[in-house]
């Protein structure tokens, strides 16, 4: 996250298989079905494109998939008005499986308070999509 | 035919909003009215000055080290208590319009209830009451956010959308853009026609609301205008009524630059931080706006476009009332108006609000009309209450015990209850940490015609300021007696009855879910 401090900070401990998650991090498409509140999520070339319940649109570059040592860095790029932005998924081995952390740099700052809830729910939709496999509230499958 | 309590709040505003309270600027005959012929509290105080936590303190009955809301973005847990539940537990029929911030505004993902309500114009939540409410339809600060009042005004008034003020930029700060004749911020010139701005909005969702009761019902109605809280962008049909070049300066706004200035720094130094623009210590005031900017005419200009909805707040008011005139349930029926926090306006070179325990946050305007068939007679309460004491005086008004959770006690109906009651004191907290990392925790407590403000260690302070205002002597509050050596015993006992009449602060402060 280079020399900026981190604004928010999520973390949870899943009971599965590093590999089975990144599985799933790793696929920027797919984090609609575990990110609460999201309608849809697509990718055309590096960019991602957010639709949440609210009708809000985050467009988000995607800067890193790394497999080796499983991260994901993205950034938004609109339409919100953000000086900085980088995002941050890491899914790191665990004693009680596989650890992940979330997290965000944000400048200017409002939108820290915005997104620490949501990644807390994330994190648990995460969860609940790979333990469970039970997709997240408002997702909608374009194929059903 | 039922009994009814009709609830009013606006957001954001003055004690000196109100004829009755000596404004001279704002005509408000109908509050007036309510005043003439019930209590009037010439010393109520909200017991924190931002929406979300005073909000809470309303509904709840309870401090807000009770409640747990301790900034505004923190939202009130969803299985907290609420005197609407306990009504409607009782039978009570129970509708809230307008403006709740129970839950945070901003909230892309739909986390919260009220979110849902007003994005998906449901009236519940999911076929249940929300926080005892049978019915809510949600209003904001025009049409923006996730909001009854913007999904009709998408159905009806689409071309008028764009003409309110956005109150948020696109960096989601609180925008600093300026407008009007003065270019003071958060003003603009809206042309939207008046009968679909939120004011009368909110009038007919709860009249529509009133008339769909049962003649036995027994009621409760919240009825919270969103004004005059920034933007201030009312109908342009209505700028007529206030010119603004017509208008004195506020007495609380020193015009001469020096004097200003001089009474900032016998303030806290974070005061005089903000004025300069070295600090932004809440997200409730433009990030990007610089108070020692603010202009006279600004501050006329603003002061009018506040007026102006203050009396369009009074005569919605007015038309609810005939509304219940109308079906017979006047007689029946406790009025009670009030606002969350007051507004700078101009006092001592500042708009909005924020860590700043000064009467112009504090002083509320408070009016209870008791129900005319109980024959109370009028009456001007001086002795200090609080917010607090809201949701403990509807318990009493419908005949219900006030249950322990409630902080707070039934409002006193004469000056010689309020003696009976020994009310002596009234508490106001704040406390916030900005994204940025700035800290500020603050505590007053407000007797014997003083108010002591004590300021907590933080990122501006180092834990020995504080502010003692003498309110016969100085009410303007312009002489800080924080050091005057006369009066320090005076200063420790309001310390030491502060510390002692504070609940304990919870062993787990609530997360900050939203700026706001």
């Amino acid at each position: 996250m280079g020399d900026r401090r981190v604004d928010v900070r999520r973390e949870a401990v899943i009971a599965a298989d590093p590999d089975a998650v990144w599985a799933i991090v790793a696929a920027a498409e797919r984090q609609a079905e575990w990110f609460p509140g999201m309608v849809t999520s697509t990718v055309k070339d590096d960019v991602r494109t957010v639709v949440a319940a609210s009708g809000a649109i985050f467009l988000e570059e995607i800067l890193a998939i790394d497999d080796d040592t499983r991260c994901f860095e993205y950034r938004i790029t609109g339409p919100l008005h953000l000086e900085h932005h980088r995002g941050r998924i890491t899914v790191e081995d665990d004693p009680g499986g596989t650890r992940v952390v979330y997290e965000q740099e944000l400048e200017p700052k409002a939108l820290a308070y915005v997104l620490d809830g949501a990644l807390g729910d994330a994190l648990v939709g995460l969860r609940d999509l790979v333990t469970d496999g039970k997709t997240s509230r408002a997702y909608h499958d374009g194929d059903a | 035919m039922g009994r009814g309590i009709l609830f009013v709040t606006t957001d954001q505003q003055r004690f000196d909003a109100l004829g009755c309270n000596g404004g001279q600027v704002a005509r408000t005959p109908v509050i007036d009215g309510l005043a003439a012929a019930g209590v009037r509290f010439e010393r109520a105080h909200p017991q924190n000055v931002v929406c979300m936590p005073s909000r809470a303190t309303m509904l709840t009955g309870q401090h807000v080290r009770t409640h747990g809301v301790w900034m505004n973005g923190v939202p009130l847990p969803a299985d907290a208590p609420t005197v609407a539940g306990l009504l409607h537990e009782a039978g009570w029929r129970t509708g809230l319009f307008g403006k709740a911030h129970f839950e945070p505004f901003l909230d892309p993902f739909l986390r919260f209830a009220e979110n849902q309500m007003g994005n998906s114009g449901s009236t519940d939540e999911n076929g249940r009451p929300h926080r005892g409410f049978d019915r809510m339809e949600l209003a904001g600060h025009g049409p923006a956010g996730l909001v009854h009042y913007r999904q009709w005004m998408r159905e009806h008034h689409p071309e008028h959308i764009g003409g309110f003020f956005p109150v948020l930029d696109l960096s989601l700060n609180v925008n600093a853009e300026g407008g009007g004749d003065s270019g003071a911020p958060q003003v603009r010139y809206n042309e939207v026609p008046r009968h679909a701005y939120h004011t009368d909005w909110v009038a007919d969702r709860a009249i529509e609301w009133l008339h769909g009761l049962e003649t036995n019902d027994d009621w409760f109605c919240w009825l919270s205008f969103p004004d005059p809280h920034h933007p201030w962008d009312p109908p342009s049909s209505e700028l007529h009524r206030v010119p603004w070049r017509d208008l004195n300066l506020p007495a609380g706004y020193p015009e001469d630059r020096a004097e200003r200035e001089t009474a900032l720094d016998a303030k806290a130094p974070h005061w005089r931080r903000w004025y300069d623009g070295t600090l932004v210590s809440n997200y409730e005031a433009p990030t990007h706006w610089t108070p020692a900017s603010l202009t006279s005419d600004q501050v006329r200009e603003v002061d009018a476009m506040a007026h102006i909805e203050n009396e369009l707040i009074d005569e919605a008011l007015g038309r609810v009332l005939d509304a219940l005139g109308d079906q017979g349930r006047t007689a029946g029926t406790d009025v009670v108006f009030t606002t969350d926090h007051g507004e700078f306006q101009g006092d001592h070179g500042l708009l909005f609000k924020g860590p700043y325990h000064v009467d112009s946050l504090m002083r509320l305007p408070l009016v209870w009309r008791p129900a005319p068939n109980r024959h109370v007679a009028p009456a001007v309460v001086t002795d200090p209450v609080g917010l607090v004491d809201l949701a403990p005086t509807f318990c009493r008004i419908a005949g219900l015990p006030v249950p322990g959770w409630m902080d707070g006690e039934p409002l006193p109906t004469s000056a010689t209850e309020a003696t009976e009651q020994e009310r002596q004191r009234v508490l106001t907290e704040w406390d916030s940490v900005h994204p940025s990392g700035v800290e500020v925790h603050l505590q007053t407590i407000t007797r014997d015609g003083m108010v002591c403000t004590r300021y907590e260690s933080g990122t501006c302070h180092d834990g020995t300021e504080g502010e003692l205002w003498d309110l016969a002597e100085d009410p303007l509050q312009r002489i800080n007696l924080w050091d005057d050596t006369s009066r320090k015993s005076l200063r420790d006992d309001l310390l030491a009855d502060l510390a002692d009449a504070l609940p304990p602060r919870p062993s787990n402060r609530l997360r900050v879910e939203s700026p706001v």
